[in-house]
């Protein structure tokens, strides 16, 4: 399967290109809140009021691709949280007012799923339509599904994205699990600091994936992971992927590093970065945070380095210049689920 | 390549595994009950679809095996029961279990919110010190305890297509096998009865007081259960001297793209799904329906729509949330057990509580137990919020 067009709202100017002209935003705090575009442009206004950031943010990023590219074959969508705001906003409600009489928007807006539900009401889309929610394999568990429809033929073009919003109400859960910084810390100094936690980010990644590579900017080779692996594990199932798919460790141009600044996972990137000594290795978890999804980010990224865009310096973990055709994508979450996306240039 | 049902294991309101289960749809006995466990305001409003064991229950039979309980929900119990109950069925060894070419793909739409309070603490920050469920709150905390226990290293996924998202499930594995990339799929789902989805479907006015009647005219609503089924899906080549409880033939998911909440009349969706399983079968019809019959107005209707379209003469059709009540992300999973229980020994399970059929359609649902000469094929169908429907179409193993 083939990225023909990707779009990403994160935390950086990344619907534009001042991501590529100008100096990456220097967020500060434990919560990097992602930049988003003039809704109205495409949303009715009274249909957006309603729609709670997640389903927002996963509508701005889809719905100019469903616009783009007409009848899309179906619609997957990886999300660990979904409209978490709304669903605890619900919540509360249900506590607050001991189950009293309550209005249903934010119950309906609160299913992962109303994200894919809603994309494919607004563009007719009557295909496929699926959305995966583990936490972080969320994205990953999508694009397998992806790759499963194009190997079946069952399709010829998908929207494939994944979609985390911030919400007080996860952040006040992320923070009872230590999953933040004590510290105050800013963007550019987060994988320097050695110290336990990291930071919230959010946004929502899109991408437009047909079966054929006609002027297609990646192809996704494939995927894989594993869960609570000891190191011995984590190295086999790089080994396996690499080999499944035909490629030596020093094919691997670029490691893409889902490094967090969090100094309790430190111990798996290294093992994972010590073993492409002879690849570039870029990070960017210190632009955009860490959330559950972020890996579609990566992805984003890398098309960006295979577009040949120029990237801020500040993701250069150790930069080879190495030209790029294979870029591995290396990301684990909370210490419990691993993930290998391997991506590669398209003529 | 065949995708063979190897395993299966469920607990839900009508019975603790799946014998009880086989049993109470056989001799048309309801689960649905006022709740002795679950603590809401409306406890005593509605009836429920309760599973029968308390927590502590659920905890003492689980507790030789498992480490620590201490953090498991009532979600996290029932699908550990289920989950256990379809691997030793399915007799896989523990190296098959913790084999890189196993997948294990589950869904929960209420997960860990069926602690309500105690998310509702931690959420707000009520509290300095964080409640024992912290890291259980999730819809795949469940999945990735059962992970961690069983000590599984093959790839997981996890599925919220609302009330169709264990169906979903059933569809991933199977293709997953059938493309060479794994060879054991263990699918299906859990949900518990949760304030959080009893305030909510009541907030949409769809929860009836009264037992719920699937395909009545004058249905008032659904009712809502709890659940957990998971299914043991092999390769054919892998099966010899198993026992062979049914082939996962075909499959179709589509979206009615209508609204949010409820299908469309028309049951585009509906029909769309239902038409994919059977061309991708190469079949025209099948033996027995077992719908998705919420017993909601909408639902019913769209469905009863969506059969009429796409068959000539609808088959014999039933909907077992007549026993169950709707159990959400695991009623894919407990319905395709049904549905093979249905197979198996060729009947079909009367639809309960049904006077006056829909108009206009004027169909009844199957009213008694039956038993058939010939029940090789089961359509089965699951659809969700969102506008998310799937189909998928069981056959006998000869």
């Amino acid at each position: 399967m083939y990225i023909k067009e990707t779009i990403a709202i994160s935390p950086q100017n990344t619907l534009n290109n001042d991501f590529f002209e100008k100096e990456p935003i220097n967020h500060k705090g434990l919560i990097f809140t992602a930049i988003e575009p003039k809704y109205t442009d495409f949303i009715p206004r009274k249909l957006l009021r309603r729609m709670g950031k997640a389903v927002r943010m996963g509508i701005g990023a889809g719905i100019p691709i469903l616009n783009k590219y007409k009848n899309i074959d179906g619609i997957i969508i990886g999300t660990a949280n979904g409209g978490i705001n709304d669903s605890l906003k619900f919540l509360n409600q249900i506590v607050d007012y001991d189950e009293g009489t309550l209005t249903p928007t934010n119950f309906i807006q609160s299913t992962p799923n109303s994200i894919a539900g809603v994309l494919a009401q607004m563009s007719n889309c009557s295909g496929y339509n699926n959305t995966h929610t583990n936490e972080g394999l969320s994205f990953e568990g999508a694009i397998m599904d992806a790759k499963l429809l194009f190997l079946n033929k069952e399709v010829k073009s998908l929207l494939l994205g994944a979609v985390e919003e911030v919400s007080q109400y996860n952040h006040n859960l992320e923070l009872l699990q230590d999953t933040y910084k004590e510290e105050e810390i800013d963007a550019f100094s987060l994988l320097k600091s050695n110290t336990k936690g990291t930071v919230n980010g959010e946004g929502a990644t899109m991408f437009y994936l047909e079966s054929n590579n006609k002027n297609a900017i990646a192809k996704i080779e494939d995927l894989t992971s594993i869960s609570f692996p000891d190191n011995e594990d984590l190295l086999i199932v790089l080994k396996e992927f690499l080999k499944t798919n035909n490629l030596d460790k020093k094919d691997i141009d670029t490691l893409v590093s889902g490094r967090s600044g969090d100094n309790r996972q430190n111990k798996y990137y290294k093992l994972i970065e010590k073993e492409f000594e002879h690849s570039n290795v870029f990070t960017f978890k210190n632009l955009i945070g860490e959330y559950p999804t972020v890996s579609a980010f990566a992805v984003w990224l890398s098309c960006q380095i295979f577009l040949e865009k120029k990237i801020p310096t500040q993701i250069f973990l150790r930069n080879k210049k190495r030209k790029n055709k294979h870029i591995l994508i290396y990301n684990l979450h909370k210490n419990r689920q691993h993930s290998f996306i391997l991506l590669s240039k398209c003529a | 390549m065949k995708v063979l049902v190897t395993g299966m294991g469920a607990i839900s309101s009508i019975g603790n595994n799946v014998l009880e289960n086989h049993l109470s749809l056989q001799e048309g006995k309801t689960g649905i009950t006022n709740s002795k466990f679950f603590n809401s305001k409306y406890s005593e409003v509605f009836p429920f679809g309760e599973i029968k064991l308390s927590n502590d229950n659920l905890k003492q039979e689980l507790q030789n095996s498992i480490v620590s309980l201490e953090d498991f929900t009532r979600t996290d119990l029932i699908a550990f029961k289920a989950f256990k109950e379809a691997i030793k069925d399915s007799r896989l060894t523990k190296e098959q279990i913790t084999n890189r070419r196993t997948v294990f793909i589950s869904s929960s739409t209420v997960g860990g919110m069926c602690e309500t309070d105690s998310l509702y603490l931690d959420s707000n920050f009520k509290k300095e010190q964080a409640s024992k469920f912290i890291h259980s709150y999730s819809g795949t905390a469940h999945l990735y305890k059962i992970v961690e226990h069983y000590k599984m290293k093959g790839m997981t996924n996890g599925i919220n297509t609302a009330c169709s998202s264990s169906a979903n499930a059933i569809i991933l594995g199977a293709k997953l096998i059938k493309a060479g990339i794994v060879d054991t799929a263990i699918v299906g789902g859990a949900d518990t009865l949760s304030k959080y989805t009893v305030n909510g479907f009541n907030s949409l006015q769809i929860v009836s007081k009264n037992h719920c009647r699937p395909f009545d005219d004058n249905r008032q609503g659904l009712n809502l259960g709890e659940g957990a089924a998971f299914l043991v899906l092999e390769k054919e080549k892998n099966c010899i001297n198993k026992t062979k409880h049914a082939e996962i033939l075909s499959w179709g998911n589509s979206n009615d793209a209508y609204h949010a909440s409820s299908l469309s009349n028309d049951a585009n969706g509906i029909i769309l799904s239902i038409s994919k399983a059977l061309n991708s079968a190469s079949i025209k019809n099948v033996d027995y329906v077992n719908t998705h019959g919420t017993s909601t107005k909408n639902n019913d209707y769209s469905e009863l729509m969506g059969l009429s379209k796409k068959f000539k003469k609808i088959p014999p059709f039933n909907s077992t949330k007549s026993y169950t009540g709707h159990t959400l992300a695991a009623s894919g999973a407990l319905e395709a057990i049904f549905s093979i229980l249905s197979i198996n020994n060729n009947e079909i399970y009367k639809s309960l509580n049904v006077e006056t059929p829909i108009k206009p359609f004027n169909i009844f649902p199957q009213k008694e137990y039956t038993k058939v000469d010939k029940l090789d094929y089961v359509l089965s169908n699951s659809f969700g919020f969102g506008g998310n429907c799937t189909s998928l179409i069981l056959k006998k193993c000869i």
